[in-house]
């Protein structure tokens, strides 16, 4: 964990840290494998693969559930169960496996339930200096289109910028290029690297913290470029999102490895496409699934344990896609089902090791380490206490597709996050809002209790509803702030 | 004079572009007295749309060919754009709209025309703000008294007829007081604040000028105004020009009261911005808004760079101090800058706004908008609706009106069918018959049909003091004025609507309980 006002993390902790044990140099194991809570849901529970992949109407006659991962040795990275073409055999993705990078195979990631596009992720190919062709890979790739009779041409999404992908190439890596992917087309999305995203938000850190800049506030926020990155996230998750809804191409995305950047892209253009997603459960599954078990190395990202808090696998990719998120709930203000606490929790417990979920880096890891057997769940907190957790103004809508506004104008920066611990800043806790909502509720049930009792107690005739409805005299207390 | 001598060409086909967020609209083109009418035809929806001539802020012309453009920037912050069949109608019609838009005459616009069904004239005028006010301050403390010697308007042409001084002081040295007071400004009650027994006052600066002049009344009324309130009250002066501009002023005749002169009284300096810099800062950030081309990499940097966040962070902060003053203190506050009218204005509103929850009521908002502000279209008007929008945004309990108030109130300020806002003063107002032959603005924005959207469905009464954060973090963009036509509103709609759902289905419910209270369990 980290300790220090040196490390770049610590002003994000809660204060209460009194639940973190581990100290870097000593050898004693996380704590979440000694917490011995106990809650009422058992968060592990939550994701189960085959399920989530039969609300989605998988296996079908086109894709088909392959075990071939079933002891990681395909891809060590990789999930267990993996959504395959029917139409590919597990030798050819054997063979695929040989030209992506970390054995990344294109596999599938989400289903249109209508027009059958399909959203698929991998990593680059290994195309190297001398511009490698892999025929497994190219045929593969079609066999991807085919799964959909409209499609012409499948669309290809990297992640990078043009520059970086093609620099990819001098150390093994690459791209699809139009001369050996006949009828595939590619686009470059241009977000940056996990290092550019590091040195962004320590910009953000220190105009923030210890004091947080006043003069000239907003050119002091633009030359982080946080904001930038958040608006080419979420611009190329809509980019994927609007193609798949569309039917005109199924969409295949990668960056470099696959667990960064595509997973941002993935599970962002999920959360705009599929309204099941933006429930409470239906978060946990998405970020379960294309963050936890496609193996976005939570562990080298955050550095549990480790007192090297300068190395460069450091980075905050997750929190830049909850970031997103918020985003997305600030815009769409009915459209989710869970709250910005929600968020802030997961965002508490991704760093405090007191939960099991974002331990290790995959899951053939967290398997051998029997994760799901001696810690607790993250979900089992937040489940056992969902109405903490949920959003007053929720409206459940179906196949409503989200496409928010990623200009600058209307993207903020996430100040009750970013300086929740500066006194000077306004901040409510709970929520005004979401208080005076739970009390209208409450009092809403109460007089219909009232209501029914007098009901049965009386004859059925009402007198009229009086004409002059008094709010209810409920006093807020307010923070008062240092002024 | 009449209207038709302006209106050359009376139709002409047209198409209108509303912005990017709305559909065009084409059809018959036609400019009355005051407006500008559109009519697509029986079978399209709207069926007319109309705009008021008052609103348009500026006009620009192309022709080419047989057709021409006409674009209309509106004081609402609405870009329009006009593509008219036939050169020369373009041509009458772009004068016709320029000569009617600026017309000076007061008695010849809307207001005076306006007979909508449903309002009777002379409803809603009934306020008489001050006198109103009195009663209020009455029920707390017998130390102030309504002094009617403006009735004629002789001692201050811009104050009301009625004003609110302390008891001990009479008529005679309130004239003279006035006279010691640029434009007759002389200081008087602005809100009596019950919890600490003190006041909030407001004037214009004292015209000491370089011979260093004083006037044995002005300093009596402000020596009663702390001996009304507390035993060993202090005050405080709080000065919205910065202390070099006020030491200026005393060259030009103005000046600031002495120290030996006032005692009890301490001075401090808080220098807002107004006039032609705020005007600007205005003008760069609307250009900004508007600016669709720009790169988005410097957006922050450009909003910076307006400074209209700063303006808005000074407002909020010296009204924070003068509340504080009386809240935390107890002390009496008088608030002047030169001339009293626009900063000092902006102060005194917002330190009510934070102290007093009856202001915070839909009711008490229109009526300290009434007592304190209907003077200017200046956007220092528009600085307080903003300022008031980053309150309702920190505290969203704590006002009863929402924002679709303050943007009814900021398109109102500019053109209106209402003459609420017409004249710059009570003296003017009386002069053209305002409240008699037009249609107050409170009347027709207090029609239930139009409350929802005006009403904050949350509000629960809140009886502290309100304390705004003024860290630039907590300041945002008012998106839903300057942004308006850029971005598009359904998804707050529909938030808001839900919001209103949960209300009123609260409120249902708590009414259809039966009356008869024998069987009712207590609660």
């Amino acid at each position: 964990m980290f300790f220090g006002p040196s490390k770049l993390y610590e002003f994000w902790l809660p204060r209460a840290a009194g639940s973190v044990t581990q100290h870097g140099s000593s050898r004693q194991p996380i704590f979440a494998f000694l917490n011995e809570e106990k809650f009422d849901v058992d968060g592990w529970m939550v994701y189960n693969p085959v399920e989530e992949y039969r609300r989605q109407g998988l296996p079908n006659h086109h894709w088909r559930i392959t075990f071939i991962n079933k002891c990681y040795e395909l891809c060590d990275t990789y999930p267990a169960l993996l959504v395959v073409p029917y139409r590919a055999s597990d030798d050819d993705l054997r063979r695929v496996a040989t030209f992506r990078s970390r054995n990344r195979i294109p596999v599938l990631s989400w289903i249109h339930p209508e027009n059958k596009t399909v959203i698929v992720r991998c990593s680059q190919p290994l195309v190297g200096m001398s511009g490698k062709r892999n025929k497994d890979d190219e045929k593969y790739l079609d066999v991807i289109r085919e799964t959909n009779r409209q499609i012409n041409k499948l669309t290809i999404y990297d992640a990078r910028p043009n520059v970086n992908a093609v620099a990819n190439k001098a150390t093994g890596g690459g791209y699809e290029s139009d001369d050996a992917y006949h009828n595939a087309e590619l686009f470059f999305l241009d977000i940056h690297n996990i290092h550019v995203m590091r040195e962004s938000l320590k910009k953000v850190k220190d105009i923030v913290y210890p004091n947080v800049e006043e003069s000239h506030w907003l050119s002091s926020l633009e030359s982080t470029h946080w904001l930038e990155h958040i608006k080419l996230v979420l611009t190329g998750a809509i980019q994927v999102a609007d193609r798949v809804s569309s039917g005109k191409s199924s969409v295949v995305v990668h960056c470099s490895d696959g667990w960064d950047r595509t997973a941002q892209l993935t599970s962002l253009a999920m959360l705009m496409l599929d309204s099941y997603y933006r429930s409470i459960e239906g978060f946990e599954i998405l970020v379960q699934k294309e963050w936890i078990s496609f193996g976005h190395k939570f562990a080298s990202r955050i550095g549990h344990g480790d007192k090297n808090h300068a190395d460069a696998d450091r980075s905050p990719i997750f929190l830049q896609f909850i970031d997103c998120v918020w985003q997305m709930s600030k815009q769409f203000p009915t459209a989710f089902e869970f709250n910005e606490r929600f968020l802030i929790v997961i965002l508490d417990h991704l760093y405090s090791c007191r939960f099991g979920t974002f331990l290790y880096n995959c899951e053939s890891a967290r398997e051998k380490q029997k994760v799901t057997e001696r810690t607790v769940s993250l979900w089992s907190l937040i489940n056992s206490n969902k109405d903490k957790f949920k959003n007053p103004f929720y409206t459940k809508e179906i196949n409503r597709v989200l496409y928010p506004v990623a200009s600058m104008r209307h993207l903020e920066l996430w100040v009750n996050y970013y300086i929740r611990w500066n006194p000077r800043i306004k901040q409510q806790q709970p929520n005004p809002v979401e208080q005076r909502y739970m009390e209208l509720l409450a009092l809403r049930d109460e007089y219909i209790k009232r209501l029914e009792e007098l009901q049965l107690a009386n004859s059925p005739k009402l007198s009229d509803p009086s004409t002059s409805p008094s709010s209810p005299s409920q006093m807020v207390p307010h923070v008062q702030t240092h002024f | 004079m009449e209207f038709s001598e302006l209106i050359r060409t009376g139709q002409a086909q047209a198409e209108l572009l509303r912005g990017p967020e709305m559909p065009p609209l084409r059809g018959t083109l036609c400019v009355t007295g005051h407006h500008l009418l559109l009519s697509p035809g029986p079978q399209a929806t709207p069926d007319l749309w109309l705009l008021l001539l008052r609103s348009v802020d500026s006009i620009e012309k192309r022709v080419a060919g047989d057709a021409g453009t006409i674009t209309l920037r509106c004081k609402d912050l609405r870009v329009l754009q006009l593509d008219i069949e036939g050169v020369e109608a373009t041509l009458d019609i772009a004068r016709s709209i320029e000569a009617l838009s600026s017309l000076e005459s007061v008695i010849t616009s809307f207001p005076f025309f306006y007979r909508p069904k449903g309002l009777r004239l002379g409803e809603s005028w009934h306020f008489h703000p001050p006198e109103r006010y009195y009663k209020r301050v009455a029920r707390e403390t017998r130390a102030w008294r309504l002094s009617e010697a403006n009735e004629d308007f002789s001692l201050c042409p811009s104050y009301p007829r009625a004003v609110i001084v302390p008891r001990t002081v009479d008529d005679d040295a309130l004239a003279r007081s006035a006279r010691f007071r640029q434009g007759g400004r002389f200081p008087v009650l602005s809100y009596y604040h019950a919890p600490s027994g003190t006041v909030l006052l407001r004037s214009s600066q004292p015209l000491t000028g370089p011979q260093k002049r004083r006037c044995a009344e002005d300093e009596e009324l402000l020596q009663a105004v702390l001996a009304g309130a507390r035993p060993g009250a202090r005050g405080f002066i709080v000065d919205t020009r910065s202390a070099q501009a006020a030491k200026q002023a005393r060259m030009t005749g103005g000046g600031t009261e002495a120290k030996s002169a006032y005692p009890g009284w301490k001075r401090l300096h808080r220098p807002l911005e107004r006039g032609r810099p705020l005007q600007e800062s205005f003008v760069h950030l609307v250009e900004a808004c508007g600016d669709l081309e720009q790169s988005m990499d410097r957006w922050l940097s450009r909003l910076d760079g307006c400074h209209w966040l700063s303006h808005v962070k000074a407002a909020l902060s010296t009204a924070c101090l003068a509340a504080q003053g009386m809240e935390w203190e107890g002390a009496c506050i008088l608030v002047h800058g030169a001339e009293g009218t626009d900063s000092t204005l902006l102060v005194t509103s917002l330190a009510q706004l934070i102290l007093d929850p009856l202001s915070r009521t839909m009711a008490g908002f229109q009526e300290l908008i009434e007592r304190e502000w209907i003077q200017h279209e200046a956007p220092i008007f528009l600085l307080f609706l903003d300022c008031v929008w980053q309150l309702g945004r920190q505290f969203p309990l704590s006002l009863e009106f929402g924002e679709g108030m303050l943007l009814a109130l900021f398109d109102h300020s500019y053109a209106s069918p209402f003459g609420t806002f017409l004249c710059n003063s009570e003296k003017e107002r009386c002069l053209c018959e305002v409240r008699t032959r037009t249609h107050s603005l409170w009347s027709g924005l207090n029609q239930p049909k139009e409350q929802r959207k005006l009403r904050n469905p949350l509000y629960a009464p809140n009886p502290l003091a309100i304390w705004p954060s003024v860290e630039p973090q907590s300041l945002r963009l008012w998106q839903g004025l300057f942004l308006r036509w850029t971005h598009p509103p359904e998804p707050s709609e529909v938030a808001w609507e839900k919001v209103w759902q949960i209300a009123t289905d609260q409120e249902k419910t708590e009414g259809s309980q039966p009356t008869d209270s024998a069987s009712e369990p207590q609660p």
